[in-house]
């Protein structure tokens, strides 16, 4: 009993989370038709949650513990908090995308519903970080999934929404039956279902690796769903085309930073044996986890790049784009060490800031001209210098180019790589990016060189609207040329709970 | 084989049999009457793990609750039992290879596995032990839970909202 009032101190964050999910019902229910209160709660409430986790970056210690005292169902970790913070970051700036979006005000009266499902998918973000228990891995993927159907459609009045939903439900239905089995099969020859427990009993025991095998790939399939990755990735641009771009940008940035963190919290604990002087890993014999990681990125990023080459779509260009940049994150973790953990924390910060910068910038030119058609696009360079220029900088970030910072990111990832000695990786990777500055420079060509045949009046950008674009394209700019911070930042946080 | 086994086997003979024609069925009023079948057979699954508790859970949701809205759904809705529902096949073959190398990789996987296995014990009930667990070492997992079934309410209902 004792034992469950001290962890509550751990999980200040998801308490918070938790009781302004209920407030915002609450006061959804009282207030009835008045929305306008609902957003500056939204604020407040992640603001709340925030500083809670900044208060958490000393601990480093498990929390709801088993019978015997020595795992907990949760890790509270650094490396948790830092991704909790960018959860909350970029929860913020969605809540200020969605004050702005036509899309959402169409659909007012479901503002309520919208502000607690998006608690709901935090929640679940949240607890996927720290978990370290299957049976909290599973709960808390099923409830930001659950949140993220019914976000993902609910607009509803237009059929593509509805069909987003839909497809996310089925696919998303598939995916979490996978990796329930697979959690059943590796319950089936550890008998436990802590990761830290099944870390001892896979190092010491007489288990096969086959078997060992099956279960962690069906249980990728889980994960990967979530990061979108080559060959889970079907649902990904039909989904980003048809939600609210709201939604999309949340998807493509928060869904996949918690995917990811749960992917290196269940790879690093469950199938690593020992940490090196140099920080790099060894990976238990049972199982050739490295090579079937790189297989899967590799597919992921050619996959992305090429099918993003013959998209007309702005929305769905940027599916495909996340697609890839799922492939190239991977790498981090290919590279199987704490440079490469590090390297994915900081392209992480770069790339939540520059994709939320280009779906805003692609949400307020819909909110104009209606489209996101890259036809439509032709000669807006001349109509909304400000948002094109935006979008410019966003996509040279998005193709890693200097003086961005999207160039930054990219080199952490391939020096962690070449790091360790996966050179052949690293060169691929670098001919795919080569690849992808194709599609973003073609869709420069259609704002800048291509000229409309129909006339636009121009259009500028709301002062707060102005505000939030420069939040988002400042850092985008100054990240590339002053970036020690973040790296002392993502140094701080590598502490992750048993190793 | 003892009396156990051939117990276990005739209830997932029931369970997966009347899976295959719950997706195979073209009227949508057998298919559910399929499901109840299908439910059960779990639910006897459950008995034979001495998982009482979870059995009669099965029983009553599953089997009870759910599949009884699943009907009432079904004769509610205008015509929806005259819908013929399209089981066209595609691709037939490659999947049927895919199936079977998955089929075959997983039995072969299985057979050769280590499972661990506990010694069977017979309890008086496993509502105790269960109660004891689930607001003791899994109190969060039980609140996450609840938080799960709330997103749940608020998403059908917003869903169901015109």
């Amino acid at each position: 009993m004792n034992q469950i009032v001290d962890s509550l101190q751990y999980i200040k964050p998801e308490i918070s989370a938790a009781i302004f999910l209920v407030v915002i019902v609450i006061v959804d229910l009282v207030m009835g038709k008045n929305k306008k209160y609902l957003s500056p709660i939204m604020i407040i409430g992640l603001l709340v949650t925030g500083f809670f986790i900044i208060d958490q970056f000393k601990f480093s210690s498990f929390a709801f513990m088993s019978e015997n005292n020595k795992y907990g169902l949760l890790s509270i970790d650094s490396f948790g908090s830092f991704f909790k913070l960018l959860i909350v970051f970029s929860s913020i700036i969605i809540v200020f995308f969605t004050i702005s979006s036509d899309e959402i005000k169409k659909a007012k009266e479901r503002l309520g519903e919208y502000y607690t499902l998006i608690w709901g998918m935090i929640l679940g973000m949240f607890f996927m970080i720290i978990a370290a228990d299957l049976i909290v891995i599973y709960l808390a993927i099923e409830l930001l999934s659950l949140s993220s159907y019914v976000l993902a459609g609910i607009t509803k009045d237009t059929l593509r929404n509805s069909e987003a939903s839909l497809k996310y439900v089925i696919y998303g239905g598939v995916s979490s039956g996978i990796m329930l089995f697979g959690i059943s099969i590796l319950y089936g020859i550890t008998g436990t279902t802590n990761i830290y427990e099944i870390n001892g009993l896979l190092q010491s025991q007489q288990i096969q690796g086959l078997i060992v095998t099956l279960s962690a790939i069906l249980i990728f399939a889980g994960i990967g769903f979530k990061i979108s990755v080559a060959p889970f990735h079907f649902w990904t641009p039909d989904v980003y085309e048809g939600a609210p771009i709201t939604i999309t940008a949340y998807l493509s940035v928060a869904s996949k930073a918690a995917g990811f963190a749960l992917l290196f919290r269940f790879t690093k604990i469950t199938f690593i044996d020992s940490i090196n002087a140099d920080g790099s890993w060894n990976i238990i014999s049972l199982i050739d986890w490295r090579s079937f990681l790189i297989i899967i990125s590799i597919l992921t990023m050619t996959l992305g790049n090429f099918a993003a080459l013959w998209q007309n779509n702005m929305k769905r260009l940027l599916a495909y784009s996340s697609i890839a940049h799922a492939g190239y994150l991977l790498l981090g973790l290919i590279a199987f060490s704490n440079e490469g953990m590090m390297a994915v924390m900081i392209y992480f910060v770069i790339y939540a800031i520059m994709n939320l910068g280009a779906f805003f910038v692609v949400m307020l030119i819909a909110n104009k001209i209606g489209s996101e058609e890259l036809d439509d696009y032709k000669g807006l360079g001349k109509t909304a210098p400000v948002l094109t220029v935006s979008l410019g900088i966003f996509m040279i970030s998005l193709i890693g180019l200097p003086p961005t910072a999207g160039f930054i990111g990219k080199l952490y990832l391939f020096l962690a790589l070449i790091n360790s000695n996966m050179i052949l990786i690293a060169f691929i990777a670098l001919l795919n990016t080569v690849v992808s500055v194709y599609y973003y420079v073609r869709v420069l060509k259609y704002l800048f060189i291509d000229s409309s045949e129909k006339e636009i009046a121009p259009f500028g950008v709301t002062i707060p609207n102005l505000i939030l674009l420069l939040i988002l394209v400042i850092p985008t700019l100054i990240l590339g040329v002053y970036f020690t911070p973040l790296v002392e930042f993502a140094k701080y946080s590598i502490t992750l709970l048993g190793f | 084989m003892t009396v156990y086994d051939i117990i276990f086997y005739l209830f997932a003979l029931i369970t997966v049999g009347s899976a295959f024609f719950v997706v195979t069925l073209r009227n949508i009023v057998y298919s559910a009457f399929f499901l109840l079948f299908t439910l059960f057979g779990v639910a006897g699954l459950f008995v034979l793990l001495s998982a009482d508790f979870i059995a009669v859970v099965q029983l009553v949701i599953y089997v009870g609750a759910i599949l009884v809205l699943l009907l009432f759904g079904v004769m509610l809705t205008h015509n929806i039992t005259q819908v013929q529902i399209k089981t066209g096949t595609l691709q037939i073959i490659p999947s049927a290879i895919a199936v079977l190398i998955l089929a075959f990789s997983l039995i072969k996987i299985f057979l050769n596995t280590n499972w661990k296995t506990v010694p069977l014990t017979v309890q008086s009930s496993s509502v105790e032990g269960l109660g004891v667990l689930l607001l003791n070492q899994y109190s969060v997992v039980f609140e996450l839970i609840g938080i799960l079934l709330l997103i749940a309410l608020i998403g059908a209902a917003s869903m169901a909202r015109r």
